[in-house]
């Protein structure tokens, strides 16, 4: 369990993290959501004291990380999979972290199969890996000392959509083992996937949390309908007060289908579809940071995803 | 937290995990500074390199007829040493930030002076045992020429001096260290070094020392070259002649050039944030 309490740094003037309180709590996977720069990097960076934060401070199953004595046995941590020596070998890497930590050398076999790199993908240099690969030898790095807290910063960028839903399997797994898991993301359909809680960070301040129902239960839902005569059922609705706006061959109805229902029922038009539109929770998201969003949703992207250097 | 599962406790029980052992620190930081390419190959430069300095000399001593004794021959091992050995803490050190390996190096042991002290050991090991095995291949090479020739050798080495080149070597690597630490960058780190080591004796001071009369009782006290030179030069050896024996100079350079580096660099590596 992962308790964040009222972490704040600052850079001179600038507020990186302001006052961010959540916790991440066990058997579950906690997803940390906010778009390039709004301090998830450094919030996840000052938990593990590597960088010292101006206030607040961050438990982990209790303790300050400095405490935990040798701490990869407890808490995995990947912070950047790119952040490693091009020179060595994937299990070179492996090898030393297991050496630290005090492992026998079986547990790099055990964890290059978990995260599918062959033997002679171990054996290759790390400058030669795709991001994808290196976030798996990251990912394989984390949970080397078999831990019961993950933290990982942005995991999985760089990988496939098959790659996504096998990080969301084995993330899955180790928080039905009663592990906490706290990843960062900047696409929200990564975390969607792969985190059952969320926590929304933007311009250093949490701005939203909870599940996915949690998020967007307060949000105003809508209905989507056509019929044999929009026109004659659009009319009905307004009669109503209720908002109504033409979509495509349809109608876009500010109502619940009960409401949209009933009216048709009443005005004698007979509906061909009707089904409740869910609250977009990219919509709530970019809502909730567009204050914090570096280029106004919808802007002309001016370069291609980036590779997820959120600090 | 009521609705946390039963099985997953909130608390973390870290009292049956030991701390990591400094030796197996030292070990993880020895086996960096090999494992690498960059670390090869400057290994087996530095090795060439010993090789090379012994066969040249063995070929100008023989073809000229000369003996140059036990001093002559660990004089001709220092060389290579003074200028490649500290390359390697130098590397050591800056490797992590270059390559950005300090941020897994500092999460699996987060108490950084622990992880610096372990780098140290591990260098200075090293150091030693180059040194070790240098002074070792010059006496060999002694007896072997004095062998060929058909004299007795000759140990024309007061085991002070030795010291001495060994205590001066080792200071010039710990600067080596303390600079890395300092400038946490291999091309800064390794300039900032040459710099300190080489270029200010050989080229400034010495022509300070020539032209300027104060300059004999100020220059010792900032650089451990000229402090040291008067311990570790052989009997009238006319180039340190004018250069007295001072014990202070000693203690002042080492503190300009080790101790200094060493408080700002170590401070600089326990606050950074390693990106």
């Amino acid at each position: 369990m992962i308790t964040v309490e009222a972490l704040t740094k600052t850079y001179g003037a600038y507020t990186a993290v302001d006052d961010v309180s959540f916790t991440a709590e066990p058997g579950r996977v906690t997803g940390f959501l906010g778009p390039n720069g709004a301090g998830k990097t450094t919030t996840m960076r000052m938990m593990v004291g590597l960088t010292q934060p101006t206030s607040g401070r961050t438990l982990i199953g209790g303790h300050a990380y400095a405490d935990i004595p040798n701490p990869g046995r407890h808490v995995g941590v990947l912070l950047d999979a790119s952040a490693q020596h091009a020179g060595r070998s994937g299990r070179e890497v492996l090898s030393l972290g297991a050496k630290v930590m005090g492992l026998p050398s079986s547990r790099v076999d055990e964890m290059l199969a978990l995260v599918s790199l062959t033997d002679t993908e171990a054996k290759r240099k790390i400058r030669n890996y795709s991001l994808g690969m290196r976030q798996r030898l990251g990912i394989a790095h984390a949970l080397l000392g078999d831990p019961q807290v993950l933290i990982l910063d942005e995991p999985a960028n760089g990988l496939d959509p098959a790659g996504i839903r096998w990080m969301r399997g084995l993330l899955k797994g180790f928080a039905d083992r009663g592990g906490t898991v706290l990843l960062s993301s900047h696409l929200l359909h990564e975390v969607e996937i792969i985190a059952d809680e969320m926590v929304v960070i933007g311009q250093g301040r949490i701005v939203a949390r909870g599940t996915r129902e949690t998020l967007t239960a307060g949000s105003q839902g809508g209905s989507q309908t056509m019929s044999e005569d929009n026109d004659r059922l659009a009319a009905a609705l307004r009669a109503q007060g209720v908002q109504v706006d033409p979509a495509g061959a349809g109608l876009q109805v500010a109502a619940e289908p009960a409401v949209i229902g009933r009216a048709a029922l009443e005005a004698g038009v007979v509906l061909t579809d009707l089904r409740a539109t869910s609250v977009n929770l990219e919509d709530l998201f970019l809502e909730l940071t567009s204050d914090t969003q570096r280029e106004a949703p919808g802007a002309p992207a001016s370069q291609p995803a980036d590779q997820g250097a959120s600090a | 937290m009521s609705h946390a599962a039963p099985a997953a406790p909130l608390a973390i029980d870290v009292s049956a995990t030991a701390r990591v052992p400094f030796t197996r620190l030292v070990g993880v930081e020895w086996r960096k500074m090999t494992d690498t390419r960059a670390g090869f190959w400057l290994m087996l430069i530095t090795g060439l390199l010993l090789v090379a300095a012994i066969g040249i000399t063995e070929l100008v001593v023989q073809l000229n007829d000369l003996g140059i004794g036990f001093n002559g021959w660990v004089q001709v091992m220092i060389t290579p040493l003074t200028l490649l050995l500290p390359v390697f803490p130098i590397i050591a050190v800056t490797s992590e930030w270059g390559q950005r390996t300090s941020l897994v190096t500092f999460t699996l042991e987060p108490h950084r002076l622990r992880v610096l002290l372990a780098k140290l050991v591990a260098v200075v090991l090293f150091a030693v045992g180059v040194i070790v095995v240098s002074v070792g291949l010059a006496a060999i090479a002694n007896v072997v020429n004095a062998g060929i020739d058909g004299t007795s050798p000759e140990w024309n080495l007061p085991a002070a001096t030795l010291t001495w080149i060994i205590v001066q070597l080792l200071c010039y690597f710990l600067m080596a260290f303390g600079l890395a630490t300092v400038t946490l960058s291999s091309p800064g780190g390794i300039a900032f070094f040459y710099v300190v080591a080489l270029l200010l004796p050989l080229v400034v001071y010495s022509i300070l020392l020539a032209l300027l009369s104060w300059a004999p009782d100020v220059i010792p006290y900032i650089d451990m070259n000229y402090s040291m030179a008067p311990y570790l030069a052989a009997e009238n050896d006319p180039t340190v002649m004018f250069l007295e024996k001072k014990p202070l100079a000693v203690v002042t350079s080492i503190l300009l050039w080790v101790v200094l580096p060493f408080v700002i660099g170590f401070r600089r590596v326990l606050t950074s944030e390693p990106k």
